[in-house]
């Protein structure tokens, strides 16, 4: 046997280091901040750790590790006072910023009262808190953009589910690449796919058309569906903004989707979606709720069958991959920004990477012009060539 | 969990030098058909493409990021129709 052949008969090995343990750098969005503006500690498990999560008198929603440094007592398991969180234990009182405040029955609190406190922001009706396994603050240029529509009268209010998954979270980041899934998952036949990954967000923008064979023809009168539009992007590890429109003939839906996730530990995560809907002359009042609603539904039935592939599949860091598929290693390239400490993040992790597949010029078309590109070659008696250097 | 090298890359077509016809910037390209184009930027050439340079935000929420470079694009077309840049038959 040649070592050719004995290259092409061997069997491919599935290749795949543990999950990390480190959790990622990064925003990420815990829920609806309503949720937990009821004056009660709300317990979180998170990156590895229990978080309490609770609203000061001052209205500022904060973060902290669940465990009082004192004696060990479960924070989420006691009680708002005022601007701190007391201890169900000895009632020990935490400040938003992570430091003892007062300890009722002493006169004075120890040097080095202070528990770890993430950074949290309250934007657009959801929690998002800072998490940094170096402990450095936010930079500027690291954010999570406005969502106009979350604020706006002429848009419903989010609706908004989460599951939790037993799977670690890089499964669900990689749908970002996956442009069959569209197809198989959101019934939709894209016509224009494109990933770019740059910094630290990456973006699918698709157009697609409605798949007929599973989407019934309009009824008469019904508004036909054209196709959509969607760019949606990552922006850091975790929460991606889907900026959705539905095209019909006569008129157009604006949405935007919410996909986001946080780790509970390096096997399990809980993820997140989210739906806005513009209302409009020819959608008012509960047509737009309606929409949403059916909108929210649907993702459901994707993410469910997603899960259940999830949970069942083995991790792989060495996927076969084919020509028809998406950039999974380019992705993952860049994802892996998020899990090295700062000075360690590599250009190639960053510098911008594009892959895009258009499908609107015909094969046909390309085909032509490659001919007629030979033919005018072979007419002035050269080879084909860009600024002379010949091919 | 260092991401790994495509295998595609390996295997098949490398990704190869492109210039842009407008600009001059030097990106990596690869088409795995002719509907399919991959680019490799570097911070040079993303510093050096005038489209780039002259584009606005477009609204809403992703807005911020750069959608494509037309003369480049246009480039990679054109590395691809003289047989610069590699097309599998399909």
């Amino acid at each position: 046997m040649t070592a050719v052949e004995s290259e092409h008969d061997g069997v491919r090995g599935i290749e795949a280091e543990a999950a990390p343990t480190r959790f990622a750098r990064g925003w990420h969005c815990l829920g609806l901040s309503e949720r937990f503006k009821d004056g009660k500690p709300h317990s979180i498990k998170a990156f590895g750790q229990k978080l309490v999560v609770f609203q000061s008198g001052d209205g500022k929603l904060n973060v902290l590790d669940a465990y009082c440094r004192h004696m060990g007592g479960d924070l989420s398991q006691g009680t708002v006072k005022g601007d701190e969180i007391a201890c169900p234990f000895h009632d020990w009182r935490w400040g938003g910023d992570g430091r003892c405040k007062q300890i009722p029955y002493s006169r004075r609190v120890p040097l080095r009262a202070r528990t770890a406190a993430w950074t949290t922001l309250d934007q657009d009706g959801m929690l998002f808190i800072w998490n940094d396994p170096e402990g450095n603050p936010p930079p500027a240029d690291v954010t999570i953009p406005r969502i106009e529509g979350a604020t706006r009268d002429d848009w419903t209010d989010w609706v908004w589910s989460e599951i939790t998954v037993d799977a670690n979270c890089r499964e669900v980041v990689d749908n970002v690449v996956d442009m069959a899934h569209f197809f198989y998952v959101h019934f939709s036949f894209p016509t224009f796919f494109k990933n770019v990954f740059e910094g630290h967000v990456a973006t699918q923008y698709q157009k697609g058309k409605g798949r007929e064979d599973v989407r019934p023809p309009a009824k008469d009168g019904e508004p036909k569906m054209l196709g959509n539009t969607s760019v949606a992007s990552y922006h850091g590890p975790s929460f991606m903004i889907d900026d959705l429109t539905y095209h019909y003939d006569v008129m157009d839906i604006d949405s935007v989707l919410i996909n986001c996730h946080y780790p509970i530990d390096e096997n399990s995560f809980v993820l997140q979606y989210g739906v806005i809907v513009q209302r409009s002359d020819k959608l008012q009042g509960d047509a737009a709720e309606q929409t949403a609603a059916k909108m929210a539904e649907f993702i459901a039935k994707g993410f469910e069958q997603d899960v259940q592939i999830w949970k069942n599949k083995t991790r792989i860091d060495n996927p076969l991959l084919c020509e028809e598929d998406g950039p999974v290693y380019q992705l993952r390239r860049w994802y892996e920004q998020f899990y090295v400490d700062v000075a360690d993040v590599r250009p190639e992790m960053v510098e911008r990477f594009e892959y895009e597949l258009d499908t609107t010029r015909p094969i046909e078309a390309w085909k032509r012009e490659v001919e007629d590109n030979l033919a005018r070659a072979k007419a002035v008696g050269g080879v084909p060539s860009l600024d002379g250097g010949a091919a | 969990m260092t991401a790994r090298q495509d295998n595609r890359l390996t295997d098949g077509a490398p990704m190869l030098p492109v210039r842009c016809l407008q600009c001059g910037a030097g990106v990596q390209a690869r088409k795995a058909s002719w509907q399919q184009t991959s680019v490799q930027w570097s911070v040079e050439a993303a510093g050096a493409c005038l489209e780039r340079r002259a584009s606005a935000p477009r609204g809403g929420p992703n807005g911020e990021a750069f959608l494509a470079c037309e003369a480049l694009r246009e480039s990679i077309r054109q590395a691809a129709l003289d047989g610069m840049i590699p097309v599998p038959d399909n």
